[in-house]
């Protein structure tokens, strides 16, 4: 097959609208398909890779675990290191699940190479799940908080 | 020995670390970014820690994520495989303060190595042939002709700091060599911050021949032959063998004696590459020391029958290399077969 030849069946392709179009000449074979549209993408496009032979570490689990809820809005960790629901051991934690949230008001503590950071809400909602032990690691971009925004 | 060691790298090395823990029994921590998700050393290793965005300045290069993913996951010991990492000296050293063992050389070392003059003279002192050229950093223009007239032009004019031929000029001729070596030295301050340049004697059609060693934490040194990497592309390299065909048995043995000698005076421990060209006397001379294991490095595995990444590991665990080798120190390895391994490029895609 030619590129001019592709070049023409691209073109034929375009012009019918079929979703799907095989073509074969020869020991070349050709398949073109469309891009689902967003109405398709609803299910699954891709399917998940098989789970690997040996049970994930703990972390890397719990990450996937978030509930998906459309209404909620995952806090997720922008580092890796050791959560703290609290400023200090024994002290109450900074929220609690039912809480109103603002923006810029302290959620947690993330330490990471003994250093304290604080991580912000970055709206205002309620707090409707703590997805996250207190003393527990977490790796970059797990799911520490879901709230439901105002 | 170790019981968990995290992999601050991704890809083929990635998996080689994880196959030679699992022969050591020492548990394994992949990190790795977003993208990677999914990526096979990811599912091999015994955890997993995602560390940052796809962008790898924000994830495999991304010293506090590295060291915070050991921490969590109470790894002992970083490998750091090679590229990312593995030649950068603050991460060592931040390992160090961090208390988990850097499997690599010390952080001096690497400093000390990652300057081309320091390792030129650290290997001079220790009579391994350099190249003819400047005793340190060239103080002036005046002293750079000077020099030159002594080498014999063609000369090459290299940054310091240097790497991936930029601050590099061959110069031909006396009349050229002002402005030559000006442009280097700009291109040099402009790209590491360092204007320093040296000068070496341009040994044209070199072949490109490159010694593996093995250094305990005891003031043993090992060489384990060498490989031969003159076949490159676009300074690539295309094809590497070990052992080499113009290394004769003879100038194999006054390389390791002298190499052995060097690398014990500059405290080098672990694995380590020291790069030479050959000219067509077939004399050998120094040009650098890569401080962290090679793309090449099974070359001289399937020859020597040792496998490198296990010993890094058992190095960096304290064992001795007379633990670590099946043959009594100070006696030269014998190399069985020849072996080749070959880069296999893309070169061109066809877009449809």
């Amino acid at each position: 097959m030619t590129n001019q030849e592709i070049k023409e069946l691209l073109q034929i392709f375009e012009e019918s609208g079929v979703a799907e179009m095989e073509v074969q000449r020869g020991e070349n074979r050709l398949r073109l398909r469309r891009a689902p549209t967003t109405q398709e993408l609803e299910a699954p496009v891709a399917a998940p890779p098989p789970p690997p032979a040996h049970a994930p570490a703990p972390a890397a689990a719990a990450a996937k675990t978030a509930p998906a809820d459309a209404n909620h809005t995952l806090i997720k960790s922008p580092i890796v290191g050791t959560y703290y629901d609290a400023p200090s051991p024994g002290a109450p934690p900074f929220v609690k699940i039912g809480d109103t949230v603002e923006p810029g008001q302290v959620l947690c503590i993330i330490e990471s190479m003994k250093l304290m950071n604080e991580i912000e809400a970055e709206m205002a909602g309620t707090l409707v799940h703590k997805l996250v032990e207190n003393g527990r690691p977490v790796e970059y971009g797990e799911a520490l908080f879901a709230i439901r925004p105002r | 020995m170790f019981k968990k060691i995290l992999i601050a790298n991704r890809g083929e090395i990635a998996l080689r670390i994880i196959c030679a823990c699992k022969d050591l029994g020492i548990r394994t921590v992949a990190v790795y970014s977003e993208a990677d998700r999914h990526s096979l050393h990811t599912r091999f290793a015994d955890e997993a820690i995602c560390i940052g965005p796809a962008k790898s300045a924000r994830s495999y290069l991304d010293i506090p994520s590295v060291i915070s993913a050991a921490e969590i996951t109470n790894a002992e010991a970083v490998h750091p495989g090679y590229g990312f990492l593995s030649e950068n000296a603050d991460f060592a050293e931040v390992c160090e303060t961090s208390h988990l063992t850097f499997i690599g050389p010390r952080p001096e070392v690497i400093r000390r190595m990652g300057l081309k003059q320091e390792a030129r003279t650290a290997m001079d002192q220790a009579g391994v042939p350099i190249l003819p050229g400047s005793k340190g950093v060239l103080s002036s223009v005046e002293e750079a002709l000077e020099l030159a007239e002594g080498i014999g032009y063609p000369v090459m004019m290299k940054a310091s700091a240097g790497g991936g031929g930029r601050g590099m000029r061959v110069v031909r001729s006396a009349e050229e060599l002002p402005h030559l070596m000006a442009q280097a030295q700009n291109e040099a301050a402009a790209a590491f911050s360092n204007g320093d340049m040296y000068m070496e004697k341009l040994v044209e059609n070199p072949r490109h021949i490159e010694f593996q060693i093995l250094a305990d934490n005891h003031g043993n040194v090992e060489v384990l032959g060498e490989r031969e990497c003159s076949i490159q592309r676009r300074h690539q390299k295309l094809i590497e063998e070990s052992p080499s065909v113009a290394v004769t048995p003879e100038l194999r043995k006054r390389i390791s004696e002298s190499l052995r000698v060097a690398l014990k005076a500059i405290g080098y421990t672990n694995a380590g590459t020291v790069e030479f060209l050959m000219d067509a006397a077939g004399n050998l001379y120094f040009i650098e020391v890569n401080a962290r294991i090679q793309v090449e490095h099974p070359v001289t595995e399937m020859v020597t029958g040792i496998d490198l990444v296990k010993s890094q590991i058992r190095i960096a665990a304290g064992e001795s290399l007379s633990e670590i080798l099946p043959f009594p120190l100070d006696k030269f390895i014998a190399l069985r077969g020849h072996a080749l391994e070959c880069r296999i490029n893309a070169d061109s895609t066809v877009l449809l």
